[in-house]
């Protein structure tokens, strides 16, 4: 069925014994999936824009190779953005990028997806794709060419990465990913053009082809409308959702990396969404309802887990674990089977109560170290603009507890830069956390005080979230904030360890996560600049960014600094996440007045997302339903 | 039966590009995939009880690695080395074990490896030139190389870790050195420290095609030992 042309390249130990890491670049790790390659109809190459210590953790990867690769006449690989080491050796070399399973160069590939995580991954995208010999632009694509697509909470705003790929999928990937492959198949076999399938799949629910809409602008280079300007194709997009999280297959067979990565261990998807609607939190929206797995079903799959890769850890992973309605049923029974099978079972982002410090003692891998909290900002005043509903008196009971405990190491992170913030919210950082470390001394013993490893980064204003409108700090104003925090806990303890984000690559951040169709040649320019791994300080530049905005003639400031409009289109309007402007417009009013919207579970407070008829929304009492009560 | 078992595993080309620390924990995941009854250590974190003999660099291949483990039930090796080998990917086998009575670990007995290192040579050279080279190299009291060590480089003189050398040719350009060296926890010489000893001396320009760790030994009573020779000592 597939073309004869295949390539299987073999590397050598010449370069692979040359770099660092060389397992990143062989494959061949348990569970890796092997398949006759005759049998196969359709080949599908998962990219993960960034080094494969990072990718292997990604949990959405571990689920869309089990989807597809459970078809017979599909096959999934997986290629990584190699480490510039690999990378110049391939050069060098000129071996194309390769995926791990097979090491097929991406540009015999039917279809090469890409997973966007983070917005400073985009110019790896670009990299990747001209290491696979593959065109960058779209438009240069042509028959026989693989189709590159993306998706990924990055792709609820596609605008700026619209030149590069053929189509975006919006939403969660494990049902549509199905019907794209079907309707890949189908038009293989029916031999049609390469427009002719673009067409069959824009009529799929969730899938975007950018080619298929006009952005026009107004001359203030706002945008003024965003059509399709091809018959069929819809207004506007709607995310995709898996409706009941029990029936949708989960991994059990995950491939086991022989090298160590970020999150080297089983993780167990406990829910998707997030009850508590931070403003700042783009995943707090865009994942909207929480829906939960049974404990049951966690169960049985950690069991399975283990048996199937001989991991000696399990993580529970979701928004916010805490939240998890049946959550000393899924501990007690997993704590029995991990402690009699000598796991260690991790529980991140938990909130610090009598019952999860118990449970935190019986489980293992929780070491008597570090703790963290989030409390985002540094007063009451701007805790209740962004509706992170916790006091300051909550937080106190909860170090006051863990210290009790016996913790010594806390880690709090906070942003600077939210709408609103003054000086006093920033000094409120070291307020705040003083006074944890003076509110522990009668608890803490004589030579081990509290320490506190404090970490702020820059606020982003994201798409569709409350905030979407706002405009993002300056740069020199950030780093103003920055340095008078230092000062500020230089001057009163040695207690505090300070860190803080580079406000520059959050800046250029801030431009790609709200930026529009224009931006495509930015990132162009910035790639053929050099720009790649802009997520890792010692590889970002500012300067060959600064120069790739002016050389396209864009001010970066347009779309990082200004403030918006309710009533400007936005360049993701298109977009439909499942979340409603108006309450979005509504929750950033309550923000500027302070004001607290109650999360999912408390009652349900409208936000759009009843539209999916499942998880929490189909669970909310009655008369709280669609906007009733809103208010807390 | 027993409790405690030593064993030999091999690993080949497709798993060699991993370090030491990488090849335990594929080891301990393959103990807990076999369903194998492995005794943990006490405390916080516990750990299989899984000793190796010695570290194996990224790039070697090895038919002679050595390992103990501990169990908390008695097991035949036999059926040890079946389950095993289910458990591990294609690139590392367990080819025999034994019962270990002995109450020294595997890791403090190991004191000698045999190596063979294929290379190139840049510029054509005779096998004569090449044994010469070998002859000059070994006649030397001191070989001085910088060692990288977690503090930067520091000199060493491995010419006392060096036991015997040999060389052959294997094809055009190519040589086999055969390199019989110190190793184990006092006193180790890796395949790769040796060879850049040896490059540095020579003045040889030559690429590296493999390395390959032939044999581990144990001494004991001024004899070289197979390590199964001493599981019961």
């Amino acid at each position: 069925m597939h073309p004869l042309t295949m390539m299987q390249l073999k590397i050598d130990d010449r370069i692979l014994l040359k770099v660092e890491k060389p397992a990143k670049y062989t494959g061949n790790e348990w569970n890796m999936v092997r398949k006759p390659l005759d049998k196969v109809k359709m080949r599908f190459a998962f990219c993960f824009p960034d080094d494969y210590e990072i990718g292997m953790s990604h949990l959405g990867m571990k689920i869309l190779y089990h989807i597809l690769n459970k078809r017979d006449e599909v096959y999934c690989e997986r290629a990584f953005a190699p480490w510039v080491d690999m990378e110049r050796l391939m050069r060098e070399n000129d071996l194309p990028l390769y995926t791990l399973e097979t090491y097929t160069p991406l540009s015999e590939f039917d279809i090469v997806g890409f997973t966007l995580q983070y917005e400073m991954s985009y110019t790896n995208v670009l990299n990747m794709l001209d290491l696979g010999r593959i065109p960058i632009f779209a438009r240069d694509r042509t028959e026989g060419m693989p189709f590159v697509i993306a998706g990924g909470p990055c792709a609820c705003n596609p605008e700026p990465l619209a030149d590069f790929f053929d189509f975006f999928v919006i939403g969660e990937g494990e049902e549509v990913i199905n019907e794209i492959v079907d309707e890949y198949i189908s038009w293989k076999e029916a031999k049609e053009s390469r427009t002719e399938f673009l067409k069959r799949v824009s009529c799929i629910e969730g899938v975007y082809v950018p080619s298929f809409y006009d952005v026009i602008y107004n001359e203030d280079g706002t945008v003024k409308s965003i059509a399709p300007n091809t018959p069929d194709v819809p207004d506007s997009v709607k995310r995709r959702i898996i409706k009941d999280m029990d029936s949708v297959d989960f991994p059990e067979d995950i491939i086991v990396p022989y090298i160590g990565t970020v999150h080297d261990r089983i993780m167990l998807e406990v829910f998707r969404g997030c009850i508590r609607g931070c403003r700042f939190c783009q995943a707090g929206f865009i994942y909207r309802p929480v829906r939960e797995r049974s404990y049951e079903k966690l169960c049985e799959i950690a069991k399975k887990s283990v048996q199937s890769t001989g991991y000696d850890e399990i993580s529970l992973v979701s928004l916010s674990t805490s939240d998890y309605s049946a959550l000393p049923d899924l501990c007690n029974n997993l704590i029995e089977f991990t402690e009699k099978e000598n796991i260690s079972l991790s529980l991140p982002s938990l909130r610090v109560d009598n019952f999860s410090l118990g449970l935190m003692d019986r489980v293992s891998k929780v070491r008597k170290s570090g703790l963290t909290f989030a409390p985002e900002a540094g007063t009451q005043r701007l805790r209740d603009v962004i509706n992170k509903g916790i006091t300051n008196e909550d937080l106190v009971s909860s170090v006051r507890l863990a210290v009790s405990g016996g913790w010594n190491q806390v880690k709090l992170y906070f942003m600077i830069g939210l709408p609103t913030e003054t000086m006093e919210d920033v000094e409120g950082i070291s307020e705040l956390s003083i006074n944890l470390i003076e509110s522990c001394r009668d608890i803490s013993g004589r030579d081990k005080f509290l320490n506190i490893t404090l970490s702020t980064a820059c606020f982003v204003p994201k798409p569709f979230t409350p905030f979407q409108w706002e405009p993002m700090d300056e740069i020199e104003v950030l780093m103003k904030k920055q340095y008078h925090l230092k000062d500020l806990i230089r001057k009163r303890t040695r207690n505090i360890k300070y860190n803080y984000h580079d406000a520059r690559i959050s800046f250029i951040e801030a431009v790609l996560a709200r930026g529009d169709r224009r931006l495509g040649k930015v990132i162009y320019t910035a790639w053929s600049k050099g720009c790649k791994f802009d997520g890792w300080d010692e590889f970002f530049s500012f300067d060959k960014w600064m120069k790739a905005f002016s050389e396209c003639n864009l001010d970066p400031k347009f779309y990082a600094n200004r403030k918006r409009e309710y009533s400007e289109v936005l360049p993701w309007d298109h977009i439909d996440m499942g979340i409603s402007k108006e309450f979005l417009i509504k929750e950033n009013q309550k923000a500027y007045e302070g004001d607290l919207t109650r999360n999912c579970a408390a009652g349900c407070s409208a936000c759009g997302a009843q539209v999916y008829k499942t998880g929490i929304c189909a669970k909310t009492k009655r008369g709280l339903i669609y906007g009733e009560n809103t208010e807390v | 039966m027993a409790k405690i078992l030593r064993f030999r595993f091999s690993r080949g080309e497709k798993l060699k590009y991993i370090a030491h620390l990488d090849i335990l924990r594929v080891f301990e995941r393959a103990v807990k995939r076999a369903g194998i009854p492995a005794a943990y250590t006490q405390g916080f974190n516990p750990r299989q009880k899984l000793v190796f003999g010695l570290p194996m660099s990224i790039g070697l291949t090895s038919e002679s690695e050595y390992a103990d483990i501990e169990l908390s039930e008695d097991m035949e090796p036999c059926e040890f080395i079946a389950r095993m080998n289910e458990g591990l990917p294609e690139g590392l086998k367990v080819e025999e074990a034994v019962p270990r009575n002995t109450k020294d670990n595997i890791m403090n007995q190991i004191t000698a490896a045999r190596y063979e290192i294929v290379f190139e040579v840049k510029e054509p050279k005779s096998l004569f030139e090449i044994h010469s080279m070998v002859y000059d190299f070994l006649s030397r009291e001191d070989i001085t190389i910088e060692k990288k060590t977690k503090k930067g480089y520091r000199p060493v003189n491995i010419r006392p870790l060096i036991y015997s050398v040999s060389a052959e040719k294997t094809a055009e350009d190519r040589f086999m050195i055969k390199a019989f060296l110190s190793a184990g926890a006092e006193n180790n010489l890796r395949a790769d420290l040796f060879m850049q000893a040896f490059i540095q001396e020579t003045k040889l320009e030559i690429d590296i095609l493999s390395m390959h760790r032939k044999a581990l030994y144990a001494s004991a009573f001024n004899e070289w030992k197979n390590p199964f020779e001493v599981a019961n000592d």
